[in-house]
This record gives structure tokens, C-alpha cells and sequence, in this order.
């Protein structure tokens, strides 16, 4: 069984794994390039530091990012084109009468596809995440923020989790939609739809967050201030990072030192600079976040719902097999 | 081999609101090429992939060699199948099809794959996609057959072949099944082909049994009987009237007679084609035409 697996997917293996080494080998040029500039221009740095960081970013973050995007789009491919169609085109060709009839349950010709191809899946794409991680270790420490959804979802465990999901994902969607372009097309919906609703609804609520009130004095100790906007609204910070960390609130309402809003007349009348204005006004605001610390925490929560959700398709799968499909 | 390769009792396959099988209750001895002729959508293709496990029942049972289909790989050892259009797989060359059974199957023989594939002339480095129809149903069977199974199910093995392939396919069939002592069932539409290889009939029309039996038995144990109008209205008991016909002056019968034993005054005997056929327009609500022949 192992033998015709591999034989029926010798040749698309063979060219994903061309692909993979390509961009293995990218990866490690890149690794060796991006730490002799580290090391040149942050650790020996010396003078105007922050712009030396700011061009190592702009630099090495395409590259990075350009990898990380064939990691989130790798997992949905494989489900497309290696998963869906492993049953699909058994069924279209009329082949499942041929190989059920050997001397092999339906359930083990399930599982041995299931283990070796997803396997394969599995393997490469959680290596190229593997070695990405390393590669871009000094850029993620330098840019730190892992939370970041494209990186949090190409980084470490998760696309262990993706490469899992989206292969049984396409396999069931094949065994219940019998036909391989349409499996092809749900799978890539449904995992897409995964990808954004994990990023944007459920990975916030994986735990629950820190809410800190921050004084106007430490606002950029703690964190720093992207854009600040006063208007007839009231005073507003639009994003708010802090280190490593995951900063839920999107729009933050400034309050004055008594616990009321700070308004545009408080500004105007102050007559100084807006911050200055905000420090004499005692001004403090609210912040959400998930701390850095949380990282490696909802790497592994979010391998376990891919995972998991992968354990249920299996289960459909390995139900509806065995009784039938003619 | 007092089991029978086949029992069904009241076997019901409905796909939706269609009813594919209704009913079927059939019990096949061991030891038999049996034929299940019907024309198209009669339930053949059904109840073939039901005995092979590759759906299952609705309602009733169904047991082959004993078992249940396809219940786990000692089962799946038991019985060959070959489904309609002998699929294979396109981008696998012959080689790679004996070498898959050899993987798939325990009791894979390999002396008499090979033989079968150099005695039917196949290139065992061409790919199994660019075989003729004949060569796909050769190589479909050899795969079938090598695996030694105690029961051959083919669902219409012989329907994409052209005359010459499917006169050569079945004396195929027929020298190994000789060679290998193994039961068979195959369904065809073609009565002839039938009538030349097996020694056991069910004919399937209307998703019901219509007949079964060993085929010396139902040629002896069918009849037409021609007599003066009126003549014929009572009948010996064990005796069914499968079709009649009546014009004013006398009455035609085909009968079958169930105790295989009754004189019946006037009783000549029909060809096999001609009892199929009556079956297969009682089970349409038809006439059967054949009453209106008069015989050579």
C-alpha cells in the first residue's frame, strides 16, 4: 500500500520537493546574509542607530515576509492539489474499484494515504517553517512582533497545525464533493476562511487579555504611540505597540488625571506642545493586549485547534469510507 | 463447497427515491460461472457491487462465500472483482499493475500473472492508458484472477469490446477459470455470451429476480405450449404460465414447470434467448413478442 501511494504521487512529490529546496536554499543564503549585516550594522553600531535599524528592517523584512507568505499559502496548495484530488480522481477514473478489490481494507488504504502523503505535507512544510524561524531570528528579535498575524501564522508550530488541517481538510472535502475541481475550490475557501477567522476572531480570545492603564509620561517606555489625533471627538491614539506584545485595542480614548475624556478645548487652551498638554493634564488611557510572554502559548493552542479540527475531518473521512461510495 | 458463493435475502439497495434492488432473495452454488444478463438499469451493476462490498445494503443480507463483503482483508482475499469499463490506472504501466498486486495481495501469484500477460501479448513497460479496450479488460482480469480468488465477479467485462476482443476475452476466461477451479458470476447484457460460458442464470429485470437457476434445468423445464382456445385454462399444479397469448381459435403458453417432471401434451421446447426475453417483457408488463413467431 505504501508502494502505490508513493508510486501515484512520485511525480508531484518529486517537484514539491524541488520547490522546497529552493526555497530552503534561499532561506539559508538569506540567514547568512541577514547575520553578517546584523552584526555589522546593529551590534557594531556605533552611531545613528536607529536608522541602521530601521534599514536593516526594510532590507531583510520582504524576503522574510516573501517566504513567510509560500509557508501560509504552501498548506492551502497541498490541500488543493495533493489532498483533494488523492480520492477525487480515484473516484473520477473509476480506480477505487480497482484498489478496494485488492486484498486491503478501505479503512488502511485511508489511513496509509493519510499518514504518508500528510505526512509528507506535514514535514515539509513544518521544516520550512523550522528553518525560517532561525533564519529570521535576529530580524524577529530586532522587529519584535511575533504577534503580528503574518508572522505569528509562519513562524514555529502553526504551520505544522495549517499543513495538517488544510490535507485532511482537502481529503474530506474530496471523499463528500466526489468531483476534484470542486473539492479543489472548497478546500482553498475553507481554508482560507480558517486562516482569517483564526487571525482575526479566535486568536484574540485564546486567552484572556491584560488591560493596563498607561500614563501619558511612560506612554513611549511602555510601548510607543504610532499616530495620536485630536479632534472635536476628543483625543484618540490610533495604535499602540508595545514590544513583542499583542495590542488588542485599535482605537484609545485619552482620559485626564479626574477620569474625564481629554477634550479638543483642553488642547487648544493649554497652549503648548499637545504633549506636554498631556503630561500637565495628569492624562492617562487603556491599553488590551496579550504580553509577549503569551508567544509560545498560543503557538501551541493554535497547532491544538488545527489539529483537532483535522482529528474531526479524519473522523469523517474514516466514517464514510467504508460504506461506500459507487 | 457447501457454501454458496452468493445468498441475498430480501436485498434492497435504494439510492434516494430510486430503487435499484428490491427485494432480492438468490442463493448460487459454489462451483458455477453464473450469468446475470438483464438490460440496462436492471440492477446488475448493483448487486454485483454489493456482493463486492463496495456499497452496501439498504435492507436485507447479503453473504458471499459465507461472509460479509468486503468485512476486512481476508475477505477482500476471497473475492476478485472487475467493474465495468476495466478501470486502471492510466499513468502506471503494465509492470506496475502486477507489481501493485503482488503489494496488495498475500496470496499474489505472480508465475501465472506473468504468464498471462506475455500470453496475451501486453508490453509490460507500456502504460496502462494506452492499452486498447481489450488489452484494459486483459489486464484488468489478470489482476483479478492472479490474486487466486475462490470467486470471479465481472460487471459487464465484455461491453466496450469489439466482437473479435470479446470472443478472445471469454475463451480467456473460460481456460483459466478451467485452470484455476474458481466460481464466477458475470453480468452481461448479451444473452449469447451467456448462453455460451455459464451454466448458471439469473435474470435481473425491474430491479427484481425474475428467474434463477442452472441453465440445463431452465432450458428442460421450459416450454410453449400451443392448443385449441380454452384448452390450456387449467394446468397441472407447479406449473407457471410466464406469458400467454390467445387469438380466437387457440391459445399460446410459454410455461415453466417447477417440478421439472410433468408431461404436457403439446409442450415443444425454447431456446434460452426466447425464455430470457419472455421474462424480460412479463417484468416490463409487455406482451412477449415471441409468442407471435412461428418456429422454424
Amino acid at each position: 500500500m505504501i508502494w502505490l501511494t508513493w508510486r501515484q504521487m512520485r511525480a508531484q512529490t518529486l517537484w514539491t520537493l524541488g520547490l522546497v529546496a529552493a526555497a530552503a536554499a534561499y532561506l539559508i543564503y538569506l540567514a547568512g546574509d541577514l547575520r553578517d549585516t546584523y552584526r555589522l550594522t546593529i551590534t557594531d553600531c556605533t552611531t545613528a542607530c536607529d536608522d541602521a535599524k530601521h534599514a536593516f528592517a526594510d532590507a531583510f523584512g520582504p524576503g522574510l515576509l516573501l517566504i513567510g507568505l509560500v509557508l501560509i499559502a504552501g498548506p492551502a496548495l497541498i490541500g488543493a492539489f495533493w489532498a483533494a484530488p488523492l480520492i477525487t480522481r480515484e473516484l473520477e477514473t473509476g480506480t477505487h474499484r480497482l484498489v478496494w478489490n485488492q486484498s486491503v481494507t478501505r479503512t488502511r488504504w485511508l489511513a496509509v494515504k493519510l499518514t504518508v502523503v500528510g505526512g509528507v505535507s506535514v514535514a515539509l512544510t513544518g521544516g520550512l517553517s523550522l528553518l525560517l524561524s532561525w533564519a529570521a531570528e535576529p530580524f524577529d528579535g530586532l522587529v519584535n512582533s511575533r504577534f503580528e498575524p503574518l508572522t505569528f501564522a509562519s513562524r514555529d508550530l502553526a504551520p505544522f497545525g495549517y499543513a495538517l488541517l488544510a490535507f485532511t481538510l482537502g481529503l474530506v472535502v474530496g471523499v463528500l464533493a466526489r468531483r476534484t475541481l470542486v473539492a479543489m475550490a472548497v478546500t482553498l475557501l475553507a481554508f482560507a476562511a480558517f486562516q482569517l477567522l483564526m487571525a482575526n476572531a479566535v486568536r484574540p480570545h485564546f486567552a484572556e487579555p491584560v488591560t493596563e492603564t498607561i500614563e501619558w509620561s511612560d506612554a513611549n517606555t511602555v510601548g510607543q504611540i504610532d499616530s495620536f489625533g485630536i479632534g472635536p471627538q476628543g483625543a484618540g491614539i490610533q495604535g499602540y505597540t508595545i514590544p513583542g506584545a499583542w495590542v488588542v485595542s485599535d482605537h484609545i480614548t485619552v482620559y485626564k488625571g479626574d477620569g474625564t475624556e481629554v477634550t479638543e478645548d483642553d488642547i487648544t487652551s493649554c497652549g503648548s506642545t499637545p504633549d506636554e498638554c498631556m503630561t500637565a493634564l495628569d492624562a492617562s488611557f487603556e491599553v488590551t493586549y496579550q504580553p509577549a510572554d503569551r508567544y509560545w502559548e498560543f503557538q501551541w493552542i493554535e497547532l491544538g485547534v488545527a489539529a483537532g479540527l483535522s482529528a474531526v475531518l479524519a473522523g469523517v473521512a474514516f466514517w464514510r469510507i467504508p460504506r461506500g461510495l459507487n | 463447497m457447501s457454501t454458496p458463493v452468493l445468498s441475498t435475502t430480501a436485498l434492497t439497495k435504494r439510492y434516494g427515491r430510486h430503487t435499484a434492488l428490491a427485494e432480492t432473495t438468490l442463493d448460487i452454488p459454489a462451483g458455477r460461472i453464473v450469468g446475470l444478463v438483464g438490460p440496462n438499469g436492471a440492477g446488475k451493476s448493483t448487486l454485483l457491487a454489493l456482493a463486492a462490498g463496495l456499497i452496501r445494503p439498504t435492507s436485507g443480507h447479503i453473504e458471499v462465500l459465507g461472509r460479509t463483503p468486503a468485512a476486512d482483508a481476508a475477505q477482500l482475499a476471497r473475492v476478485g472483482f472487475v467493474a465495468q469499463d476495466t478501470p486502471v490506472y492510466a499513468g502506471l504501466s503494465v509492470a506496475d499493475h502486477l507489481r501493485l498486486g503482488e503489494h496488495l495481495n498475500p496470496a499474489w501469484d505472480r508465475r501465472f500473472a506473468q504468464a498471462r500477460i506475455a500470453q496475451i501479448g501486453l508490453d509490460p513497460a507500456k502504460k496502462a492508458g494506452r492499452l486498447s479496450g481489450g488489452q484494459k479488460a486483459q489486464l484488468a482480469l489478470t489482476l483479478a484472477a492472479a490474486k487466486r480468488p475462490e470467486l470471479l465477479i465481472f460487471d459487464e467485462p465484455v461491453a466496450a469490446l469489439d466482437p473479435l476482443a470479446r470472443r478472445a476475452f471469454l475463451q480467456n476466461l473460460m481456460a483459466f477459470v478451467a485452470e484455476l477451479d474458481i466460481s464466477v458470476i458475470l453480468s452481461s447484457h448479451l444473452i449469447g455470451d451467456v448462453e455460451r460460458v455459464c451454466d448458471h442464470l439469473v435474470v435481473l429485470a425491474e430491479s427484481r429476480v425474475q428467474v434463477a437457476g442452472e441453465i440445463d434445468d431452465l432450458t428442460a423445464n421450459h416450454h410453449r405450449i400451443v392448443g385449441p382456445r380454452g384448452s390450456l385454462d387449467a394446468l397441472p399444479d407447479g406449473i407457471h404460465v410466464i406469458a400467454a397469448d390467445h387469438t380466437p381459435r387457440q391459445s399460446t403458453l410459454i410455461v415453466h414447470d417447477t417440478t421439472g417432471r410433468t408431461t404436457l401434451d403439446g409442450a415443444e421446447p425454447i431456446g434460452l434467448e426466447d425464455m430470457v426475453l419472455t421474462y424480460l417483457h412479463r417484468a416490463e408488463g409487455l406482451t412477449a413478442p415471441t409468442l407471435q413467431e412461428t418456429r422454424a
